[in-house]
């Protein structure tokens, strides 16, 4: 069995929200940024499936529609940090 | 909308997690070559919703479906770990030696008793028994050290066992007549000392080592054409061999 196409597997989720821009460069102030932490959560739906060898597939897709429907997705909910390299290796 | 969720178990779910998380690191590390100022994911939080079910034996769970109410919630929260940490709160594997709980010719009931204790493999049964846990009490009766072990041990040679390559008639240092087994995996426990019987009248074992074994022949056995040779190597292989001379 393999996870809905509507779904990401869980590592892509991730993968995609901390693909932020690496720095924030405002040239008329002469100022340059960026995240250095970052605390993400979110709704997140699930699909959990076995896979032929056995093992627990685990897809995810953030909430798709705004619209408000009869059967509302069962939302569980993903919070997680990230912080840049750098930081970590410094031990912060 | 997805398809039906299937029905797990906390530890498999944890394995996954892990597993994608491995892969977002790894392909984080990738970007890392080239892009100077990239991130890792340092703590994850993930709060389920579930319904549990227990069927006597495990428990199960299953994550909700749209529409569906009522659902628990289970909360897994993995954090960054160090180092020190992991060496400090995980066990060494075991050794080539070692054999798991799920090998044993041991009853479904037995194993499962050892697996509420903690003990998941032969290595650690012996550290139970190393700190002198009568597992008789903390087991309400049910498991007796001595005997699981022996049947671990006979489960251990069953999948080892002896083997008689060729046997042949010699003489000792003193002339006296001798036979001489060569094999694999004859003697392997050195606490025992293995017993041999030729044509039903028991013989003096003079040497034995894993791959050869002496015995001594003498006037009360007989060794005519056909022989019956029975050797004892540890109390789980019992050797049973006609020898034409």
């Amino acid at each position: 069995m393999t996870i809905d196409p509507a779904f990401l597997p869980f590592a892509g989720i991730i993968e995609r929200l901390v693909s932020f821009r690496p720095e924030i460069v405002d040239d008329d102030a002469g100022v340059r940024s960026y995240i250095h932490t970052c605390e993400i959560e979110l709704p997140i739906e699930l699909d959990i499936v076995r896979d032929a060898a056995g093992h627990l597939q685990i897809g995810s897709a953030p909430p798709l529609y705004y619209v408000d429907t009869t059967f509302r997705p069962s939302f569980h909910r993903v919070r997680f940090i990230v912080q840049t390299a750098q930081h970590e290796d410094d031990g912060d | 909308m997805a398809t039906d969720n299937t029905a797990w178990q906390l530890e498999d779910f944890v394995d996954s997690l892990v597993v994608e998380l491995d892969k977002t690191r790894e392909t984080l590390a990738i970007k890392a070559i080239n892009k100077p100022l990239t991130y890792t994911v340092k703590e994850l939080a993930l709060d389920l919703n579930i319904f549990p079910s227990y069927d006597g034996d495990q428990v199960r769970f299953i994550t909700a479906q749209p529409g569906q109410q009522g659902a628990s919630k289970v909360t897994i929260q993995l954090g960054s770990i160090t180092d020190q940490q992991v060496r400090a709160t995980t066990k060494i594997p075991g050794g080539k030696d070692d054999i798991n709980i799920d090998d044993i010719a041991v009853d479904k009931t037995t194993k499962k008793r050892l697996r509420k204790l903690g003990v998941n493999s032969l290595q650690d049964l012996k550290e139970v028994d190393k700190r002198n846990v009568d597992l008789k009490k903390v087991s309400d009766n049910e498991i007796d050290y001595k005997s699981l072990a022996n049947q671990i041990q006979k489960s251990k040679r069953d999948q080892d066992p002896p083997r008689v390559t060729a046997v042949s008639l010699s003489h000792d240092e003193s002339g006296a007549p001798c036979l001489v087994l060569r094999g694999r995996r004859l003697a392997v426990d050195p606490a025992f000392r293995p017993v041999a019987v030729v044509n039903r009248a028991l013989a003096e074992v003079m040497s034995s080592s894993e791959s050869a074994m002496t015995i001594r022949i003498g006037d009360q056995h007989q060794f005519g054409r056909e022989n019956e040779v029975i050797i004892t190597c540890d109390p789980f292989a019992v050797v049973k061999m006609d020898v034409k001379a």
